[in-house]
């Protein structure tokens, strides 16, 4: 065996290594000259001995191939001699290489969001068996189901918090924090990489624990060891660091790198109240379980709706709304999931966006192929005489076939190399797109193993396609090469690829107009609002020595003394229509038994609707005459006038809310306001003072002045030292953020169309251009004849009409196909608005006809004379 | 191919037969080493190059023969292979099981003849 491997190690060693076989040669003929002296000698015949000895070439050939490694020095030889070909036509190459290059990166790019946000399984233990509540549960029905579910081997609960300040060595700085259940590390099967992580006991004894991320320790700590132990301060109150993750583990929610884990008994202390433990309308965890051998998502599933049965019979008899109200209550369901990738927010916004952005891709590499096959063909074609003189010397078919396949393998690999690369610059912008404005999303865009396989894979598909038609196109016709049957083929080919790759361009064109239309129509609609020079500025008051409704006026004094701002308001949460819902009562509007009663409750501060540039289109909006002391007020919006007053004037209206004893009168109507999402409907809205309220909220203050971010900090140190502004963003940041998706659509899919265009005139440029020049002899005679140049170039458009025209019908019937897939994405167009599709078959004809008239005005503008000389 | 040995070479044997001419006659060339060969078998192996020449490849990648250029008596450039001390180990295992094999074949053979 040691000997076989030693032959085989020099083999391969010979493969790599240069050598001229002379010397095999030299040997081989002193062999033959001894054999023929030697037959000399005996008196035998010498031509005999010659035969009996065999010929040089044919030893010297068998001798090779035993020193070297057969198929590899054969590719290695093609290999070579296909750069040569490629050098010898940069342009064509770098062509070539630079489109195909695209089509993977793009491809490699998505497919890499893909992976990081639905595809890759969490590092625990038996990922498989997890499963997750779809909605998020109070912590009292977290702990019933704890007890009361025989499904589950164990289950536990967890919340983001965000971007939240500690005090570490006395300075605040900004980490994300979670909290989470003691039994979190262990149904995951998570151990810690150095100290301990939570365990059971500490949901019954609360401690000041915390385990941090290896990401952060590294970050933080530098990895020092020493870490454990070390205390910081949340919320006044000091939590000790007893461990550190493992680098592998990313915690539960795909994109949010938790950097400090913290137990959810201490919730109390940890965020402003023992409530968040106690009521049973927080809803505010995400709770993941470990189905018991034996048990299948299904039968779960059956369990959990029969305890929640019981929970909302419960709660609806208990509801102090109306009917409607509890038939809501009832209503409601509780559904399981698989989780093994993680609780899921980012796949459920970007899932339908990221699928639709694969298929884009695939489009695109199917159109750089296209014309890969093309070029390729094209080349094919005038190495028409080298191929056919192999084939008559008796090269095999197989033989010619692979070294054409080297050729585009080679193409392939440069394409793929930098198709990552490109890969990995674009992830990255479009993570910082996603994220964009909001919290880091984490995503990890960095090639590994997964995604250079999947490189590898479209790589070697892509070679594939493009590479064995164009090949088996060259290496068919016979012997004695009929060239003009050669040509005539290839022009078969070269309309087939124009007419796909128009249609495919077609399809992508009509998708980035319906996105591109979407996104102008949200960014068109009437907002009722202004976006322009508006700030939203979140404080964090902890600490201060004031609060309430004092703190919330002063800070808004010392805001609108800033130079440059007009006016300065506050909203609970702006522009969101999130959160507080109440049933209302309006005077003289009696609800339906099954009437829906609820309307949004929204608290703002005076000058809202001023600051906003909203109209007010009846009465007065809030001022500092309403406190606490005055009379209850309220401003309502149109919707909640259209509603409960139908054309009436809405204003001197009383107002009560089930389960408040206050009434309050309507003094004025203001236009409505949209969300932050553009879309959807605006619901009846009461605004609410709150200077009026004994226990005012917390919320966002809303600036109308340019520029003012640099100028925040030091304006809140004026007011109290410990207030620091936690976000400052314009509203314009704020709304793309909400309309992050369609952003997104637009943007790549307008991207991918304007790419696909470039592709599609590359294309038909290349097959018109060869095509003109085969018929460059005809073109001559015609014009000989008296043809005028306008007639020829007229002549070659109207070939070109065929296929292009033909690729119009099939995209066009594509899109119409796909229009149900399309429609749950856009707003404001149809899936079949004629705008964009007249304008996508216009552009693509338009273009098709630059790229064909380019090379048809050549033709005509040679003359006949030199036309037919040449040939 | 028209120039085949007269007697089929069975794959291996050639190695041995190669082996043991180098053995027996120390350094040789490629075509004293067929001419041996075919005098042992009077006629009956006759090895063209093309089986020759690879054989001795492998033998020489395989560490069992040597190969050096010299001159011959009549002072012409030729290759001479000789055997190494591995070849000889090699040839040692090779005849071993040659011998076991062939009595194995010749019990069974004159077994069946009975």
């Amino acid at each position: 065996m040691r000997f076989r491997l030693l032959e085989w190690w020099r083999r391969g060693r010979e493969t790599f290594r240069h050598r001229d076989d002379s010397q095999a040669e030299d040997e081989l003929r002193f062999h033959l000259e001894m054999a023929e002296l030697d037959a000399l000698r005996k008196g035998q015949d010498v031509r005999e001995a010659r035969l009996r000895a065999g010929g040089i070439a044919q030893a010297a050939e068998a001798v090779r191939d035993q020193r070297t490694i057969g198929w590899l020095s054969d590719f290695l030889r093609d290999s070579r001699h296909g750069i040569r070909m490629l050098r010898r036509s940069p342009l064509f190459t770098i062509a070539a290489i630079v489109s195909l290059a695209l089509g993977i990166g793009a491809n490699t790019a998505i497919f890499s969001l893909i992976d990081t946000v639905m595809l890759r399984s969490m590092p625990v233990r038996e990922p498989g068996r997890l499963v997750q509540f779809r909605r998020d549960l109070s912590y009292p029905l977290f702990r019933q189901f704890g007890r009361e579910l025989r499904c589950f081997t164990d289950m536990f609960a967890q919340s983001s918090l965000g971007s939240r300040d500690i005090i570490l060595d006395g300075e605040p700085e900004a980490v994300s924090a979670e909290l989470v259940s003691g039994n979190y590390y262990s149904l995951l099967g998570v151990s810690a990489f150095t100290g301990r992580v939570f365990d059971l006991e500490l949901d019954g004894k609360p401690e000041p624990v915390a385990v941090i991320s290896h990401a952060y320790w590294q970050r933080r700590f530098g990895l020092d060891p020493g870490v454990i132990g070390r205390s910081f301060r949340w919320n006044g109150r000091a939590f000790t660091i007893i461990g550190v993750t493992p680098a592998a583990f990313h915690g539960v929610v795909p994109g949010v790198l938790p950097e400090i884990t913290l137990p959810l008994s201490m919730a109390g202390e940890i965020l402003d109240g023992p409530a968040w433990l106690t009521a049973d309308s927080r809803r505010w965890l995400e709770v993941m379980g470990r189905l018991r051998a034996g048990y299948t998502i299904e039968r779960a599933q059956v369990e959990v709706a029969a305890i929640y049965a019981r929970v909302i019979r419960t709660e609806a008899e208990h509801s102090i709304g109306n009917e409607f109200e509890r038939q809501r209550i009832l209503a409601q369901q509780m559904l399981l999931e698989p989780s093994g990738n993680g609780f899921d927010f980012l796949r459920f916004r970007f899932a339908e966006p990221l699928r639709l952005l694969m298929g884009i891709v695939a489009m695109i590499l199917l159109i750089a192929c296209a014309n890969l096959a093309n070029l390729l063909l094209g080349r094919a074609t005038t190495r028409r005489r080298e191929i056919a003189v192999r084939l008559a010397m008796g090269a095999g078919r197989g033989r010619l076939l692979r070294q054409m396949l080297t050729e585009g393998m080679l193409l392939a690999t440069a394409a793929g190399i930098l198709g990552v690369l490109m890969a990995w610059w674009s992830a990255n912008a479009l993570v910082v797109m996603m994220s964009n404005g909001g919290d880091r999303i984490a995503v990890n865009s960095r090639p590994d193993f997964r995604i250079l396989a999947f490189a590898a894979c479209i790589s070697a598909a892509a070679c594939l396609l493009f590479s064995i038609a164009p090949a088996i196109q060259a290496t068919r016709f016979r012997i004695q090469p009929g060239l003009a049957d050669a040509r005539a083929a290839r022009w078969r080919l070269g309309r087939g690829l124009i007419a796909s790759q128009v249609a495919i361009s077609i399809l992508l064109l009509i998708g980035a107009g319906l996105f591109g239309r979407t996104l102008l129509r949200l960014y068109s609609l009437e907002t009722g609002f202004h976006r322009e020079d508006v700030t939203l500025v979140s404080v964090k008051t902890d600490g201060a020595s004031m609060s309430g409704n004092a703190l919330r006026g002063r800070i808004l004094e010392t805001l609108r003394s800033l130079p440059g701002v007009a006016s300065a308001s506050f909203e609970m949460s702006p522009l969101s229509y999130k959160g507080w819902e109440a049933s209302a009562r309006p005077e003289g509007y009696t609800h339906g038994f099954n009437e829906d009663d609820q309307v949004h409750v929204s608290f703002i501060a005076e000058d809202y609707f001023r600051t906003l540039r909203t109209p007010l289109i009846l009465g007065r909006e809030f001022s500092e005459r309403d406190t606490t002391a005055s009379p209850k007020v309220v401003v309502v919006n149109e919707t909640f006038a259209r509603r409960y007053f139908r054309g009436q004037s809405p204003l001197g209206k009383w107002l009560t809310f089930v389960g408040e004893p206050d009434r309050m009168q309507i003094v004025g109507m203001a236009q409505d306001i949209r969300s932050r999402s553009l879309r959807g409907n605006i619901p009846p809205t009461v605004y609410k003072d709150a200077a009026q309220m004994s226990r005012p909220p917390s919320g966002v203050y809303i600036v109308r002045g340019a520029r003012i971010a640099p100028l925040v900090d030091s304006a809140l140190k004026q007011v109290d030292g410990r207030l620091r502004a936690t976000d400052v963003r314009t509203l314009d940041e704020n709304l793309s953020r909400a309309i992050l998706r369609e952003r997104m659509l637009g943007t790549l899919s307008g991207l991918f169309g304007a790419l696909s265009l470039v592709l599609v005139s590359l294309g038909v440029y290349g097959v018109m251009a060869f095509h003109v020049a085969r018929r460059q002899k005809e073109i001559g005679i015609r014009m000989a004849l008296g043809a005028r140049p306008l007639q020829v170039t007229g002549m070659v458009l109207s070939e070109t009409a065929l296929p292009v025209g033909a690729g119009v019908v099939m995209g066009v019937a594509g899109a119409l196909g796909l229009a149900r897939v399309t429609e749950k994405m856009i707003y404001g167009v149809t899936p079949t608005d004629l705008v964009t599709f007249a304008g996508a078959v216009g552009v693509l004809i338009v273009l098709a006809l630059v790229a064909a008239y380019v090379p048809s005005r050549r033709a005509a503008r040679l003359s006949p004379i030199e036309t037919l000389r040449c040939e | 191919m028209s120039n085949e040995p007269k007697a089929g070479v069975l794959q291996g044997t050639l190695d041995l037969m190669i082996l043991q001419t180098l053995a027996t006659l120390g350094s040789l060339h490629g075509y004293a080493i067929s001419a041996r060969i075919e005098q042992v078998s009077s006629g009956a192996i006759q090895l063209n190059m093309g089986t020759l020449y690879p054989g001795l490849m492998r033998l020489e990648q395989r560490g069992f023969v040597r190969a050096q250029w010299d001159r011959t008596e009549t002072n012409r450039r030729a290759r001479y292979y000789s055997i190494t001390a591995a070849g000889r180990r090699q040839l040692q295992t090779e005849k071993t099981e040659w011998a076991r094999m062939t009595a194995i074949m010749q019990a069974m053979l004159e077994g069946d003849a009975q």
